[in-house]
């Protein structure tokens, strides 16, 4: 179709009864253009920051397998993705001019032809959510580093991911991705990202406390020039240095690297060694063999349990066995069916480490507590138990 | 999803907000048809003439901005990024719409009296 002209315009301003003085002198004439139709566009509706990133040049990603539901990744932050539906039709036109910028602008046409790029009724919506790192996890874990002396390395047909990989495959952006690979004390082997087997990790502690113990280093200051020239000759030094990271702390004093060592992540590691051997412990001698497990000068509290073991105060005696927060669902209802089907009733100090991970950005775990349970008095104590009942 | 154009700003396009569909006249292909005559009144305020339709509207400034978004490559198209990762590319963002919510006003064709 050929385009309008200014006299074609004209003319339908006056049959249409308007009087073009009181118009700007600009007409805009609106044809759909060849794709218009084709539906490729689609509109996503923003969330405040995406767009300032989105001018710097900045991408963000879409990211799901066909099981997943697909998010949407920054640089630093994971939304949800919804559509939303409108009852009216949205039409997306480039080269359209606002009052403003017309008054503003000197031209001297006045008729321009945009040509509509495309249509919608429907846009995607954006929400903020935790980002989905379990499968981060999940997939270090098929194929956990047992050491430079393990045939099963050489032989292994398991993927192994590098930071491209996992970009890929886990649903959250590149920054909460490397901030839990730290969290999760992985490290990169030959470009690839690896977590510790436990018993290879157990060992590489121990080599270390017993250095540390037979040289009397004080625990917030263990050198690692030492460490690496005495257990230089049992294990790789780049696995000493990654274990003295893992459990200490760094730090530089007159041009020396040294570690404070975390007190509470050892007694932690130890204690999940002690545990992981049975089913649950009678509670008093688990708490005598732990505190003579650890290195000297170390006070073992449980406390230091949290979302790693569970005590059972009213059996007889009293319990405690393994329970670990991230071999929990992640999802919030299963992950809350899943802990009152151990346990009918919780405190709320009880069931909080399990639940602390689910909290949204500026939710608390009175909220999660609210929504997912139903609370009781037992004993004059506040329980929580399931809304419904557990199959 | 990556901003299209390399270093340049990223295009401004608006949106139209229109009640009901948005049909053709003819039946067949939507692509190169006419949609309608877009002006401002020296007020601002945007006036779409549509068919026998006058329809007046407001023009609204975005708190949440719109990406436009065009999916890139087909099944063929071997993706740097892995299988599992959609490479979309913004093609412009939309920070103003106009909004035609009023009904539209028919434009009653002027019909010369007997003398």
């Amino acid at each position: 179709a050929a385009m309008r002209s200014r006299a074609e315009v004209d003319a339908t301003l006056q049959t249409a009864k308007l009087n073009p003085a009181e118009l700007l002198p600009v007409v805009h004439c609106l044809s759909f253009g060849p794709q218009a139709g084709g539906g490729e566009c689609c509109l996503l509706q923003l969330e405040p920051g995406l767009c300032a990133e989105l001018e710097a040049g900045r991408s963000l990603i879409i990211r799901g397998e066909k099981d997943e539901h697909a998010v949407l990744c920054s640089k630093d932050k994971t939304y949800d993705m919804k559509i939303a539906d409108t009852s009216n039709m949205l039409l997306f036109v480039p080269g359209c001019k606002t009052p403003e910028e017309l008054k503003a602008d000197q031209a001297s046409c006045n008729i321009i032809h945009p040509q509509i790029a495309g249509f919608s009724k429907n846009y995607w919506e954006l929400r903020r959510c935790r980002p989905k790192l379990k499968k981060l996890r999940k997939l270090l874990m098929e194929d956990p580093y047992e050491g430079p002396d393990s045939q099963k390395d050489q032989a292994s047909t398991f993927s192994k991911y590098t930071t491209e990989d996992l970009l890929n495959l886990i649903q959250a952006s590149e920054e909460e991705i490397l901030h839990q690979l730290q969290v999760i004390d992985a490290c990169k082997i030959e470009g690839y990202w690896r977590i510790l087997d436990f018993d290879y990790e157990m060992k590489l502690l121990n080599h270390v406390t017993q250095l540390i113990d037979s040289e009397s280093w004080p625990l917030s200051k263990v050198p690692l020039c030492a460490c690496l020239e005495e257990l230089g000759s049992l294990e790789p030094r780049e696995m000493i240095e990654h274990i003295l990271l893992s459990y200490g702390r760094k730090y530089v004093d007159d041009g020396e690297v040294f570690f404070e060592m975390h007190e509470d992540k050892i007694c932690r590691a130890i204690a999940q060694m002690l545990l992981q051997n049975a089913v649950k412990f009678n509670l008093s001698e688990f708490q005598e063999v732990w505190q003579q497990s650890v290195p000297e000068g170390m006070t073992t509290r449980l406390d230091q349990l949290q979302g790693l073991a569970l005590v059972d105060r009213s059996s007889r005696p009293e319990t405690i066995f393994l329970l670990k927060v991230e071999d929990l669902p992640e999802d919030n209802q299963e992950r809350f069916n899943s802990l009152f089907g151990i346990r009918e009733k919780w405190t709320e100090v009880d069931i909080t480490p399990y639940i602390q991970d689910l909290c949204a950005e500026k939710q608390t775990v009175g909220a999660l507590l609210t929504k997912y349970a139903r609370s009781s008095m037992l004993n004059g104590v506040k329980v929580y138990n399931s809304r419904r009942p557990i199959s | 999803v990556s901003p299209s154009g390399g270093t340049g700003a990223l295009a401004q396009w608006v949106l139209l907000e229109l009640q009901g569909e948005v049909e053709p006249r003819q039946s067949g292909d939507l692509a190169g048809s006419l949609l309608g005559d877009l002006h401002y009144t020296c007020e601002g305020v945007p006036v779409l003439i549509v068919g026998h339709h006058i329809l007046y509207g407001k023009v609204v400034q975005l708190e949440k901005p719109f990406a436009v978004l065009v999916k890139q490559g087909g099944a063929s198209q071997p993706s740097p990024v892995g299988p599992h990762s959609h490479y979309y590319t913004v093609t412009a963002l939309i920070k103003t719409k106009l909004l035609f919510k009023t009904r539209p006003k028919p434009i009653i064709t002027h019909v010369p009296r007997k003398v």
